[in-house]
């Protein structure tokens, strides 16, 4: 029995779970929400989760009810994010660790996402499209690696939708892009916008005024050429983007046509959450890994295929 | 007192916070020390523990540099003393 605890705070969510073998046994967080208009800024954030993180801590081992000798190994995110919040959460996993004599694991945000998705949805090995307000990636797991098919050339597919949330003064408040979800679904005029696919790759900096069609297309053509190209049969959706329904839709039919099975987790697990950083200790360490208190910096930079997935066999 | 000839003119500040124990001042050191700073440039931070002491020891270009980096660290420190607070004392080894 392995039980791990895991720490995200990379972006304006600030999230502790706990996992035993595949379980979920608590998975609090909280939302750094700005006023209609505003974007977070890294400072603030930071402000944000150090008001928070030993509440949210308290929360994560009560509702799970454990003490922290039952705990196995701290796992946190060392990357990537932005550098004042993500510091902010290491220094308390790091200090917990030590004070509960635990060892360390540095993981990375977006394995915690994949690692999530895999567990929730059981999927196989799929084609995982990776869509947040701070990435956007098309991976496939090769040989001990997450390689990055294609990825956006400029921003992620989510922080176009949060600026142009922004411009428009859409409320914050769950997200701006469950906001602008919502009042999608009340459209019925397509406005026909550029089309930025090149090859494996995407650009959204250059088309700031939109509508989900065109940006949700984009992503599931080069989730589909990437499927072609490993021959899958699966995709996973993962991150908060995620949690779109429109773009699941969209998905769904391109792998119905594909005799492809669709998979993606709900806004618990698909926006930014402790557990998923659990999760992917818990692989990590069960592999055995270790991150050592001198090696434990984090880093705003910081691709998915840096990481060796010793957890996963050829 | 901005210096800007790097080398000779540094501006220096040293801080030493005591700890009940050196196990707990070596605790807060290991949370402390793994993150670079965010500059590029222009300061240098040096953190030691003696006894049941840390020390944290600054060389800064300028004022201004040396004031966020100081700030930084004690709202870090802080953080970390707090945890140490709320989840402490230390297992024994």
């Amino acid at each position: 029995m392995t039980v791990v605890i895991g720490f995200e705070g990379s972006a304006n969510k600030i999230g502790i779970g706990i996992i035993r073998d595949g379980e979920v046994l608590s998975n609090p967080r909280r939302t750094y929400i700005t006023p209609p208009g505003q974007g977070f800024m890294p400072s603030d954030t930071a402000r944000h989760h150090r008001a928070v993180v030993l509440t949210v801590l308290k929360e994560a081992l009560e509702q799970a009810g454990l003490k922290p000798a039952d705990i196995d190994c701290v796992s946190y995110t060392k990357g990537p994010g932005m550098g004042a919040p993500l510091v902010t959460v290491a220094l308390v996993a790091r200090t917990v660790a030590q004070l509960w004599g635990k060892p360390l694991l540095g993981v990375n945000h977006c394995i915690g996402h994949i690692e999530m998705g895999r567990l929730i949805t059981k999927a196989n090995n799929p084609t995982v499209l990776y869509v947040s307000g701070g990435n956007t990636q098309v991976i496939a797991y090769s040989e001990r690696r997450y390689r990055i098919f294609g990825e956006t050339i400029d921003i992620a597919v989510g922080n176009c939708l949060d600026r142009f949330a922004r411009v428009i003064k859409i409320s914050n408040d769950p997200s701006p892009g469950y906001n602008i979800e919502q009042m999608a679904k009340k459209g019925s005029q397509y406005v026909e916008l550029p089309y930025t696919v090149k090859g494996m790759d995407v650009s959204f900096s250059g088309i700031l005024s939109y509508i989900e069609e065109t940006l949700f297309s984009m992503l599931v053509e080069i989730t589909e050429r990437a499927m072609a190209h490993c021959g899958s049969q699966e995709v996973l959706i993962v991150g908060g983007v995620g949690c779109n329904m429109r773009l699941q839709e969209m998905m769904g039919v391109m792998c119905k046509e594909r005799e492809a099975k669709l998979f993606a987790t709900d806004e618990r697990f698909c926006i930014d959450n402790g557990a998923m950083i659990a999760q992917a200790g818990w692989e990590m360490f069960r592999s055995g890994q270790v991150t050592e208190l001198e090696d434990s910096w984090i880093t705003q930079r910081y691709r998915t295929d840096e990481v060796e997935v010793t957890w996963r066999a050829d | 007192m901005a210096a800007t000839d790097g080398g000779a003119n540094q501006l220096e500040f040293s801080l030493d916070v005591p700890f009940p124990s050196s196990r707990e001042a070596e605790i807060a050191l290991r949370s402390l020390s793994p993150d670079r700073e965010p500059r590029k440039g222009g300061i240098r931070k040096q953190l030691t523990v003696s006894g049941s002491k840390l020390s944290v020891k600054w060389s800064a270009d300028e004022a201004r540099i040396l004031r966020v980096s100081v700030n930084s660290f004690l709202d870090h420190l802080s953080l970390v003393l707090e945890t140490m607070e709320m989840f402490g004392p230390p297992v024994s080894q």
